[in-house]
């Protein structure tokens, strides 16, 4: 019984004395929030430098000839696109984090936008790559049908092509997402609670690795498996309306 | 061509030519599409024909040329092709429905965005259209779950919910089923019989010569002959196209 007893006392010191559990749950909210608002800049930004690359690619040719401004403008956006994909992948999201919190944005106090920001950055250029993808799987047939009605390039896309590729990323897309999450839990770096972050003080709090450790990692596992079933649903959902 | 008919579309001296100039799809066609005229393209594959109907509404860039289409030349720079394409509906082999779409809405999108229809006029309308073509009751299904013939005959519908002048079809019924080439034919008669004006790429040699107004052969990036359709079928003049018909009939 003295297993038990002690395991006991170890779940009671962790998580019950002084209200423990709490920041545990603050934790969790924050990484949630943190995560939220950068997959939706995340997709923001992938839509865009995904559309940008594509055209660039399929077009190019057409623009050069035509010459002038539009090509110029195409090609400015393409490199800067690429540049910040290389950068962005090139480089630990963690350090990152830092260089936006230390460096860059050293007048904003609210470490949790700043967090957001910077993982909302990064998963961009995953999702844009994720996007740019599904575009190109795209039958060619598709634009074309959308341009010989009169739609122009970028209606083509808006009505046509990209509510395609939603449909066809979305497992893709969800992946990364759940990556994201758990990508988060470096945000102690920088000084915000997550989850993570809340675990890690209660050890250093009470001495005791075991307890707030596992804790950490079954709500993430948790929150992981639920995404996981929604977006098989969604998917479902979204099978169902073509057949 | 009379002089009293009103030309619709004029090609001038189109080329498209690949790799620079190493590949030549089309090398120079010129010719003159009048209002209601029905036209069907025929030649060898390769020969051009398809890139030919493809420059019509500059889905392909020619290399060089002119194309006036209702006296403006939409093949030169700063023309805003989109308000042209919605005037010239284009039907293609592999149908490019929207799959993500029902039929009515692949029918309503570009009427409802581009000519700022109300969805009901739409609906209307393209509800009329698929009673016309025998697809009423298919109006809620989405495109997987009809047979291909049923696909190319919304396809067309869909293109004449643009109420377009001109409609060019790009081997419409090579990629169906052969018992599924005679209701899309069907359609495309009857079209023609309203007056539409209609520029077709096919292998059906029958429809062809039923129904086409000038029948043009096309080989090698050019224009070879050209006339009515019995004088294709029945005296063709330059071997080439003698040739072909033996292979084919």
């Amino acid at each position: 019984m003295g297993f038990f007893n002690s395991l006991k006392d170890e779940f009671v010191l962790n998580f019950i004395e002084k209200g423990r559990w709490k920041s545990l749950f603050k934790g969790l909210g924050n990484t949630l929030l943190i995560t939220l608002f950068a997959v939706i800049i995340g997709i923001a930004i992938g839509i865009i430098i995904a559309v940008i690359r594509t055209t660039y690619d399929k077009n190019a040719e057409t623009l050069k000839k035509n010459g002038g401004v539009k090509y110029r403008i195409m090609k400015v956006l393409n490199t800067l696109c690429n540049l910040y994909l290389t950068v962005v992948r090139g480089t630990p999201v963690v350090v990152q984090l830092m260089i936006f919190y230390f460096v860059i944005f050293t007048f904003v106090d609210n470490g949790l936008i700043i967090a957001i920001l910077a993982f909302g950055l990064n998963s961009g250029a995953y999702v844009a790559e994720i996007f740019r993808g599904g575009i190109m799987s795209i039958d060619n047939g598709q634009f074309e049908a959308g341009r010989s009605l009169g739609f122009n390039y970028f209606q083509t896309m808006r009505y046509i092509v990209i509510p395609q590729v939603i449909k066809n990323v979305l497992p893709t897309l969800c992946n990364e997402f759940i990556v994201l999450l758990k990508e988060t839990s470096v945000a102690g770096y920088v000084g915000i609670a997550d989850l993570t972050k809340a675990g890690d003080l209660i050890r250093g709090a009470t001495f005791s690795a075991f307890m707030p450790l596992i804790a950490v990692a079954l709500i993430y596992l948790t929150v992981v498996v639920i995404l996981t079933k929604l977006v098989k649903k969604l998917e479902m959902r979204l099978r169902r309306d073509e057949r | 061509m009379s002089d009293n008919k009103e030309c619709i579309i004029k090609a001038v001296g189109l080329k498209k030519y690949y790799k620079g100039g190493e590949i030549k799809a089309l090398d120079g066609v010129s010719l003159e599409i009048d209002k209601g005229e029905v036209v069907v393209i025929i030649g060898p594959s390769g020969s051009g024909k398809s890139t030919f109907l493809r420059s019509l509404n500059l889905l392909e860039i020619p290399t060089d040329g002119s194309i006036f289409f209702d006296g403006v030349d939409i093949a030169a720079k700063h023309v805003d092709i989109n308000k042209h394409r919605q005037k010239m509906g284009m039907v293609f082999q592999h149908f490019n429905l929207f799959p993500h779409m029902t039929v009515l809405q692949n029918m309503t999108l570009a009427p409802v965005k581009l000519l700022k229809k109300t969805p009901e006029e739409a609906e209307t309308k393209a509800l009329e259209f698929l009673r016309k073509v025998g697809l009423y009751d298919r109006a809620q299904a989405y495109p997987s779950q009809l047979s291909g013939g049923q696909k190319q005959r919304i396809a067309i519908v869909r293109a004449l919910c643009m109420e377009p002048e001109v409609m060019l079809f790009d081997e419409p019924t090579s990629a169906l089923d052969p018992e599924l080439v005679g209701e899309v034919l069907d359609v495309m008669k009857n079209l023609a019989s309203t007056g539409m004006t209609m520029v077709c790429v096919t292998h059906e040699m029958g429809f062809a010569r039923e129904v086409a107004d000038r029948v043009i052969f096309m080989c090698d990036g050019v224009i070879v002959e050209q006339g009515t359709p019995e004088k294709i079928f029945t005296a063709p003049e330059n071997p080439r196209l003698r040739q072909f018909l033996q292979s084919i009939l």
